[in-house]
């Protein structure tokens, strides 16, 4: 277990004001912020790479304090790997190991079950520059992996991915928690890979921690006006996992991608991502629903629509096409997601 | 068409622009290239003979074994301060950096001054010739003249090396098990190498030019404290053109050689004048 006990620390262009944050052993912990909020210089504490102003940093019931970084055994990828650019693949991933000093038959054998697992056992004599982002990443992840840390630190290591890397990759790391069951405290901007993977998000705003939970909690309470505009999904749905989709309570049935959940889930939608029409759409997305308009609300270019299908939509659509379609509460439209765009915790 | 006219003016005005910024550009490289070609077309005809002689034999020998072993002593001195400059934040690092300045914005003889009174009038100069390390009129004050002058110079481009690389390869080998100075041996040195050479090769190339700080320090005498610069300034002075030149064309090589390596591994000579003062 972590213990982060009103942390403070101040490097003047980021400020840590007062964070409290209880991490259990072997959970996937999510620290959620804007940029710039200091997310990395939490992990840099926990890391002992600084020492905190005031406050306790505590693991396993012991105070880390002026305990120096090499003796914490921790892992750490930073977001853009901070790959030793002079060191290939394998020396990369081998090098906390010929820092142990072990044989080198040992320090190669791990080294590939290692890259086995990330899928980069073929790049070993490679330099990093010569390196994807996404083999990158995974090399990243396996040298810090290598010495089984107790604790793995992860620094928004999927924001430099493209959409169907981080998708494949939030997988994998899935995968590896499940596997080697690190504590794993991961930082991002990004609700949707905090959705994808924290047993548990920490919600930063303003050098302090605002809000923990789990990522139901979160989306369903969010503690104050600006959490709930951070996470930015209102349609928010729970049912149980049937024929590849999930029933809601009301008895719709929804197209969801559905990965390895099982029983009763929840799932969200963003309202940008809610298509409205007169008829229903000839289209590849699978869920369409047909209801009536019970309010609008302008937002200058864009109007928030919800529609009452048996449940109530949320659509974000252009004033405009608003207008031109002349709906109004009352008016019978079709509401049209693709099961892509939904998110399921 | 009425817009057609200040177009082709405006066409001609760009030309004109491109083309005084051309010739004053071949202007000046020429200037340069002039000047040097002076001095090879008269010193290289002789430089065959004159490397026969006891005189050039001798100075290039010492001016060889005095800037080697300045800058290996530049080496010695930088690489710790400039690392210690560009990683750690502490009271007076500003005026820290000031003050390893000042040598390169000293006129040089000023330097040489400073160290004769320093070194030929102190207790702490007089110590230091009773230890068997006199500087006053000796080798090894040619030596300390060269590294008083240069080391502001190694240092910068240390220093700009060091902040080039990402701490964060540091962090990194520090949660991997490595000590603050393991890290900086494991991965930080390493990736400095070109920096590291760059910046020997142009202190270097300092060290065997530097005139003023040892003149002062330890005078112009023939065959003993006579350097290739000396020799050129020996030589002019009494006349003997051929074997001054000669000595400046060894010179004009080796410089323009050392110019070469150091842009070729990658150093700028903006990283030399850059200002090292902003902290991390």
């Amino acid at each position: 277990m972590i213990e982060l006990r009103h942390v403070q620390k101040d490097l003047g262009q980021f400020h840590l004001k007062d964070i409290n944050l209880t991490i259990e052993r072997g959970e996937y912990c999510t620290i959620l912020g804007a940029t710039g909020t200091g997310k990395t210089l939490i992990l840099e504490t926990i890391a002992g790479l600084h020492r905190p102003d005031a406050g306790q940093v505590i693991h396993a019931g012991r105070d880390l304090d002026g305990l120096p970084p090499e003796e914490r055994n921790v892992g750490f990828v930073y977001q853009d790997y901070a790959l030793f650019p002079h060191l290939n693949l394998a020396d990369n991933i081998g090098f906390g190991l010929k820092l142990r000093k072990l044989p080198k038959e040992d320090i190669r054998a791990k080294v590939e079950e290692l890259a086995n697992l990330f899928g980069i056992d073929h790049l070993l004599d490679r330099h990093p520059g010569t390196l994807s982002g996404g083999e990158q990443q995974r090399a990243a992840i396996a040298r810090a992996l290598v010495l089984e840390p107790q604790i793995l630190l992860l620094d928004e290591p999927l924001s430099a991915l493209d959409p169907r890397s981080k998708e494949k990759f939030i997988g994998e790391l899935r995968r590896v928690h499940k596997l080697l069951k690190p504590t794993v405290v991961h930082v991002t901007h990004d609700f949707e890979v905090a959705l994808a993977l924290a047993d548990r998000i920490a919600l930063m705003h303003d050098g302090t921690i605002a809000q923990t939970g789990t990522p139901a909690d979160i989306f369903r309470h969010p503690s104050t006006q600006g959490i709930a505009e951070f996470v930015g999904m209102e349609n928010i749905f729970s049912g149980v996992v049937a024929d590849g989709g999930v029933v809601l309570d009301g008895g719709l049935h929804v197209d969801v991608p559905l990965g390895d959940h099982t029983g009763r889930v929840n799932f969200a939608v963003r309202p940008e991502d809610v298509i409205l029409s007169q008829a229903r759409l000839e289209s590849s997305a699978r869920n369409s629903f047909e209801g009536k308009i019970t309010d609008i609300v302008n937002r200058g270019a864009l109007a928030r629509v919800t529609v009452d299908a048996g449940l109530p939509i949320v659509s974000l659509i252009t004033a405009q096409s608003l207008g031109e379609l002349e709906w109004t509460i009352g008016s019978q439209v079709w509401a049209t997601f693709k099961s892509s765009s939904v998110h399921v915790f | 068409m009425p817009t057609s006219r200040p177009a082709r003016s405006s066409r001609r005005y760009n030309i004109v622009f491109s083309a005084v910024i051309a010739v004053v550009t071949a202007a000046l490289a020429g200037f340069i290239v002039l000047a040097l070609a002076m001095v090879l077309s008269r010193g290289l005809p002789n430089l065959w003979v004159s490397l026969q002689t006891e005189e050039i034999q001798f100075s290039i020998k010492l001016s060889l074994y005095t800037s080697l072993a300045s800058t290996a002593l530049c080496i010695l001195f930088s690489v710790p301060v400039a690392y210690g400059l560009s990683r750690f934040d502490f009271k007076g690092k500003g005026v820290i950096t000031m003050i390893m300045d000042i040598p390169m914005a000293l006129p040089p003889i000023v330097s040489g001054v400073a160290l004769l009174l320093l070194f030929g009038t102190t207790e702490f100069g007089r110590w230091l010739a009773d230890a068997g390390l006199p500087v006053v009129f000796t080798v090894k004050g040619i030596v300390l003249a060269q590294f008083f002058v240069n080391i502001p110079y190694m240092l910068r481009i240390m220093r700009s090396t060091f902040d080039d690389i990402d701490p964060r390869t540091e962090f990194v080998a520090r949660t991997l098990g490595c000590s603050r100075f393991q890290a900086f041996r494991l991965v930080t040195l390493p990736l400095s190498k070109n920096g590291l050479v760059a910046g020997a090769v142009i202190t270097w190339a300092r060290a065997l030019g530097e005139f003023g700080a040892a003149l002062m320090l330890v005078g112009a005498t023939r065959l003993m404290t006579e350097t290739l610069p000396v020799s050129l300034y020996l030589n002019m002075s009494c006349g003997d053109l051929p074997l001054a030149l000669s000595a400046a064309s060894i010179l004009i090589i080796i410089s323009v050689l050392s110019l070469f390596i150091f842009e070729a591994m990658g150093g700028s000579p903006a990283a030399i004048t850059r200002g090292g003062g902003g902290a991390r």
